[in-house]
């Protein structure tokens, strides 16, 4: 058979098996541990004055927010984009878990510097809702809303990391709790939303739920 | 029957395997040391990844480091069940998707980024540099999207379930940026190209 011959699935083979040749391992151009060797030095040196937090501190900390705000921007545009379904009726219990309303509350600490467990419970079960209905949404907004939640608990890693090496730092604990209620707020609006859409029997103009942004400021 | 040279392999791949565990528990109650030596071992495999995926010598060492740096923090929370190195190109995956959305303007683009990039993989390239050149050349061209599904899925042996999960897009999606890396490929390599 000739090259003219060749059928495209002939073509996608032997580009695969070219592929699969190529090498796998390497090396960089230099030794990179170096740098990474400060870098994690960095986390084990001695606690840094207040006044000295590191810049990634405050572009976490607005990290959070803008993530957050486009989170709730997607549940918002995912709200708008099926109006025939919305509802304001309460959502039902779904699998025997209460609805997310009666889950929400604020983070706060408890006595030893951990959150509090009732929050950690309420956070836990919205997770698992909102991983189950991920599966009914857009994989667009499905995208958005994992890569987002996944920025703002990066963002609360690295503030807990801060906090291990800072522990009791007042601004610090303050950052970490808006960061969890953000990311609440995000969990319970988009929980809510699509408990809404898969439960609702009734739909008017007047029932249409307040914005994603006036739940938040609930928290 | 296992001949002896297999019975050989698998021992010590099991030693390597048991050495593994063992840095990685030490790494995870902060030896850095421990961490040193686990960056011996992955870190080719961890920048050539980036290096395809980025299409750009100085990012994929950045996104290297960042890899390393977010696979120490997170250590802790590491799950022994699970393979270090699938774990860490798994990060990997994720430093490199981070930078993209940070700078893509600058990614992958321009001949020259191109060319710098092949070149550094085909002189690691065990069959034909040349050919392999061009088509590490190709690679780097792709758009970013195309070019991160042939890279899992072509290169690294990924299912489509797995690269979608990698990347955050639905399966469909992968599926089309593959036959498109593939059309662009095919164009840009000709029948030269495509010659085994």
């Amino acid at each position: 058979m000739t090259q003219d011959e060749r059928t495209p699935q002939d073509a996608a083979a032997r580009l695969d098996a070219r592929l699969r040749e190529l090498p796998l391992e390497v090396a960089p151009g230099r030794d990179l541990w170096p740098d990474i060797a400060a870098r994690i030095d960095e986390r084990a040196a001695a606690v840094a004055p207040a006044a000295s937090r590191p810049a990634w501190l405050w572009q976490a900390v607005a990290a959070v927010v803008l993530v957050a705000g486009s989170s709730l921007l997607t549940a918002s545009l995912l709200d708008r984009n099926r109006p025939v379904q919305q509802s304001a009726v309460p959502a039902a219990p779904v699998n025997g878990m209460p609805a997310p309303e009666a889950a929400v509350m604020p983070a706060a600490f408890g006595p030893a510097g951990h959150l509090d467990p009732e929050y950690l419970a309420a956070r836990t079960q919205l997770t698992q809702m909102l991983d189950r209905r991920m599966a009914t949404m857009p994989p667009a907004a499905r995208a958005k809303l994992e890569f987002n939640l996944g920025e703002m608990r990066r963002a609360a890693d690295e503030i807990n990391a801060a906090l291990a090496e800072q522990p009791g730092d007042p601004l610090l604990e303050e950052l970490l709790l808006k960061t969890y209620q953000d990311e609440l707020a995000v969990l319970s609006n988009v929980s809510q939303l699509t408990n809404s859409l898969e439960n609702a029997p009734v739909n008017t103009p007047a029932n249409v739920p307040a914005s994603p942004a006036g739940k938040r400021m609930q928290l | 029957m296992a001949h002896a040279g297999e019975v050989v392999d698998e021992l010590q791949r099991a030693r390597e395997a048991a050495e593994e565990r063992r840095l990685v528990t030490s790494a995870a109650d902060g030896s850095a040391a421990a961490f040193e030596q686990l960056y011996r071992r992955h870190s080719a495999r961890i920048h050539a990844l980036c290096l395809r995926m980025t299409g750009n010598v100085a990012t994929a060492e950045d996104c290297t480091q960042e890899a390393f740096v977010q696979a120490w923090r997170n250590l802790p929370r590491f799950e022994t069940r699970s393979a270090f190195g699938t774990w860490l190109h798994r990060i990997a995956v994720n430093a490199v998707l981070q930078q993209v959305r940070r700078r893509s303007e600058s990614l992958g683009a321009g001949d020259s980024i191109e060319r710098e990039v092949a070149d550094v993989l085909a002189d690691h390239a065990t069959v034909d540099p040349g050919r392999s050149r061009d088509l590490e050349a190709a690679i780097a061209g792709l758009p970013p999207g195309a070019r991160h599904v042939l890279v899992l899925v072509g290169v690294y042996g990924h299912s489509h379930e797995e690269a979608s999960q990698l990347l955050g897009i639905a399966v469909g999606t992968c599926k089309a940026q593959l036959h498109r890396a593939r059309a662009l490929l095919g164009a840009r390599l000709g029948g030269n190209g495509e010659e085994p």
